[in-house]
């Protein structure tokens, strides 16, 4: 396995408050990788220091194989970064803008004479992005200037994108053109770090996610190894089905009938068994709704939320098996 | 009547956002008069040392240009000499600040649209901005008569210099206003409102500088440039000499023009929208424009053109002030007395000490510049655009020294300028009482302590982000009062002796002792070299 970005027990403390908790991060070659967690998480805090913009307090971080905060310079030759919330100098134009990062990057030289194919790179993403770069910094609007970060970043080849929430601002078409393009740079072999708490963008794009919390990562890997773990959703109409039969199944969960619906939730991986009876009641109405992320990311974040434990269930079993999975992964 | 309640909601609501704001412009204003005329009668107190002082002012073009048109030796006359430009400069950028806050700012922001849906409309608050400036003039004009004659002036021509404020302010108001209708942002109306205030001011000075004395020579009558300027109108009022009203009537009817220019444009536009759009930017970024250092110095151009601005102009008024006080008649008065005591007790001609003195102004001037380079550093890192630029591969020394270098060449740009300025003027004077190379020594002489002002400021920005700006302006202020004016109030010289100011050597043409600026020159090396090694080490972000 080739592994772009791995943290061990990475700590970083802000006087008493532990923003990174001894967060271990792996993210290998030609993935895109969702990073999810709520504001405040760790998020930014741990993609500053994969920049070598933060210093760890412990632990140790390699990015692309070099120590982010003592070879920073060589690291960033070969990575470009979108942040959250992007900054322009306010008397400089657009354009000016991502010719002056993509220039320091080395994707181009001083001479960006049309026709090269760094021009043609950028003049095409302007044109996707629906951008004009002939505006003064100042003149952008949020969305704007994170259509900078992005062109910049995409117009020339980078082995490593970090991208942090890179699409805040940008309404539905411009996330659709961000989702191909960002699909369009793994082909060419690079690797993405998305960090995001847009659960719909990170399920079409990403293959992994790693989910972060107060710090530490408290669940990874495939979505569809999440998914395993979590409860699909069934419900059908009521119409006096006699529902003994399915409450005696182990794989289903917390039997209710209510509004002239049954509803239960049944293990993912065993959704097999209860088809059968379901068919043999003869059940009108049915849906099944797969587990989505949201409910995944409710899971970990929703212990203040009394409809989140509701929909869970047991919340301290199952966070404890998967805890046991992912230390497998990791050691792995 | 809808719209007069309308007119005086937003006037009510214009005073309460400017309340404090505008207090200061008016008292402000208000206080120079009167500190300025108090001044003047405890410095120039004799009729004779100001006929003295004019006669030196009208044979130097580089003092009229900064002060006025010189109407006689009268404490009255003279004092409004001194000072009505500047109160006149002030009144001007007080009104198209003011224009352009309460119009072209607020459809920026988009408020004004919030009001413009109210059945106050879209006139209604440029009416109320026009009330709320004239009433803001009115005041300037009574501080200015009221400081005046605190000062014991004659309430008559007080009462002339601060209508002639007033009319100034109210002139510029309707220029503002206008500017405000052209140009599509705050930004533009506002530097191009405040450019023609400076305008008037500059073309009032080459009218002052270009005009002909009177046989008394105290007495001259401007040249045709200040009949162009708004602040030359004013100053045709001839304050507590002739007090004459009818000048008046030019700026009031400037004032009428542009805003019935800019009411017919307001009537007939979008609201927002404006006679010349934002002007685009480049598509593409120039060839040069591939490294922090070049980004640097884009930033920072501005900056560095304008402090450079006022080191040449120091540097030919300091050429040209020591020629012009020697052609003065030195024959008896105590001024001319101590003057020639300093001159014979330092070895130095008079050109030598004025271009000594008026050098270390222009060296805080380069030490300013240098200082805005390091806070350049800081403003980046607190807006969050360093972050893009330190994420490519630019190392944090490699940011920092760029900085460190742009403002080493701006502290040396800003003193060669002066140098040039003050060689220029004194080639093509007569005066020969200074060696020439002098003036390069004496130029080189003020670097030292200004590039103090760039490597203590360096070292505060990487061991304390935070207080960078605060303390890189107060260590400057502080360096202005004890090494420069300490001297003037009679402090201890210990204490005087913590300015890096107080140990620039001053060249004489004889013996100079440099030590001064050999040390100030290590210490500002050693400390921005431990502000780039401890660099290394610290992190970067806008906390």
């Amino acid at each position: 396995m080739d592994t772009i970005i791995q943290t061990v027990e990475l700590h970083k403390h802000f006087g008493r408050v532990r923003a990174l908790d001894g967060l271990n991060l792996e993210v290998q070659r030609g993935e895109i990788h969702g990073f999810l967690g709520p504001n405040g998480a760790g998020k930014s805090t741990t993609l500053r220091i994969l920049l070598g913009l933060a210093k760890a307090t412990s632990g140790t971080a390699s990015v692309l194989g070099l120590d982010p905060w003592t070879q920073s310079v060589q690291l960033h030759r070969g990575l470009a970064y979108v942040p959250g919330d992007v900054r322009l100098w306010p008397n400089l134009s657009g354009g000016e803008t991502i010719d002056l990062l993509s220039r320091l990057r080395g994707g181009t030289s001083g001479r960006a004479a049309e026709g090269t194919p760094y021009a043609q790179r950028k003049a095409r993403l302007c044109e996707a992005f629906d951008f004009d770069p002939g505006k003064k910094g100042r003149a952008y609007s949020k969305g704007n200037r994170q259509k900078v970060a992005l062109i910049a970043a995409l117009a020339t080849d980078a082995e490593l994108y970090l991208f942090d929430e890179p699409t805040s601002g940008l309404d539905p078409l411009m996330e659709a053109v961000f989702r191909r393009e960002t699909l369009a740079a793994v082909e060419r072999g690079a690797t993405v770090l998305l960090s995001s708490h847009i659960l719909s963008e990170v399920e079409v794009l990403c293959q992994r996610v790693s989910i972060i919390r107060a710090g530490r990562i408290v669940d990874g890997g495939t979505l569809d190894s999440l998914r395993h773990l979590t409860r699909t959703e069934v419900s059908f109409a009521a119409d006096g089905v006699d529902t003994r039969a399915l409450g005696e199944l182990s794989a289903v969960h917390g039997l209710t009938a209510d509004g002239g619906r049954v509803r239960f939730g049944a293990d993912s991986g065993r959704i097999a068994e209860v088809l059968p009876v379901l068919g043999s009641l003869g059940v009108q109405g049915l849906i099944i709704t797969p587990p989505s992320l949201e409910e995944l990311f409710l899971r970990h974040y929703g212990d203040t939320s009394v409809a989140a434990e509701a929909a869970v269930g047991e919340p301290g079993a199952a966070t404890a098996r998967r805890r046991h999975l992912l230390g497998a992964r990791g050691r792995g | 009547m809808a719209e007069v309640a309308a007119l005086r909601i937003l006037w009510g609501q214009r005073l309460r956002r400017d309340r404090w704001q505008l207090a200061i412009w008016v008292l402000g204003i208000g206080a120079l008069a009167l500190f300025s005329a108090t001044a003047i009668q405890q410095t120039y107190g004799e009729d004779s040392s100001r006929a003295e002082i004019l006669q030196v002012a009208i044979a130097t073009p580089a003092i009229l240009m900064l002060r006025g048109l010189a109407r006689g030796a009268s404490i009255g006359a003279f004092t409004f000499f001194q000072i009505f430009s500047f109160l006149a400069l002030l009144a001007g950028m007080m009104s198209t600040f003011l224009a352009v806050r309460h119009s072209r700012a607020e459809e920026e922001s988009g408020s004004a649209e919030l009001i413009a849906s109210t059945p106050a409309g879209r006139l209604t608050p440029a009416a109320a901005t026009l009330l709320h400036g004239t009433a803001a003039n009115v005041l300037v004009a009574l501080a200015v008569f009221a400081g005046f004659t605190a000062a014991g002036l004659d309430p008559g021509g007080a009462l002339v210099a601060g209508a002639a404020t007033g009319a100034v302010g109210l002139a510029f108001l309707g220029v503002g206003l206008l500017m405000a209708q052209l140009m599509g942002t705050s930004r533009g109306a506002n530097g191009s409102s405040a450019a023609l205030v400076v305008l008037a001011y500059v073309l009032r000075g080459i009218g002052d500088a270009t005009g002909t004395p009177d046989a008394g020579g105290t007495v001259m009558t401007a040249g045709p440039a200040s009949w162009f300027s708004p602040i030359g109108w004013g100053q045709q009022t001839f304050a507590f000499t002739g007090d004459r009203w009818w000048p008046l009537l030019l700026p009031l009817a400037l004032a009428a023009v542009s805003l019935g220019a800019a009411w017919v444009l307001l009537e007939r536009r979008d609201s927002g929208a404006s006679v010349w759009g934002a002007l685009p930017g480049r598509v593409a970024a120039r060839p040069g424009l591939n490294s922090p250092f070049a980004l640097a110095l884009r930033l920072q151009t501005g900056s560095i053109i304008g402090w450079s601005l006022g080191g040449l102009a120091g540097g030919l008024l300091a050429g040209s002030l020591g020629s012009a006080i020697a052609a003065v008649d030195l024959a008896d008065s105590s001024a001319t007395a101590v003057l020639r005591a300093i001159i014979q007790s330092q070895g130095a001609s008079l050109t030598q000490i004025m271009i000594s003195v008026l050098f270390s102004i222009v060296g805080v001037l380069a030490a300013a510049c240098g200082l805005q380079a390091v806070l350049r550093l800081r403003q980046e890192e607190a807006a969050g655009t360093a972050e893009l630029l330190l994420a490519a591969p630019v190392s944090r020394i490699r940011w920092l020294t760029g900085y460190l270098a742009l403002g080493t060449a701006s502290v040396v740009l800003v003193m060669f300028l002066a140098g040039l300025g003050a060689w220029a003027s004194l080639a093509s004077s007569s005066d020969t009482s200074m060696d020439v190379w002098a003036v390069w020594e004496t130029a080189a002489a003020q670097l030292p302590a200004a590039l103090i002002y760039l490597a203590v400021p360096a070292l505060v920005f990487v061991l304390w982000p935070r207080a960078t700006i605060g303390l890189g302006w107060a260590l400057l202020a502080a360096g202005v009062v004890l090494g420069i004016f300490g001297g003037m109030v009679g402090l201890n010289q210990d204490i005087r002796n913590m300015s890096p100011f107080s140990h620039t050597p001053v060249p004489n043409g004889t013996t100079t002792d440099w030590s001064g600026a050999w040390w100030m020159l290590a210490i500002a090396v050693l400390t921005g070299a431990v502000a780039v090694v401890v660099m290394r080490q610290r992190e970067t972000g806008t906390a």
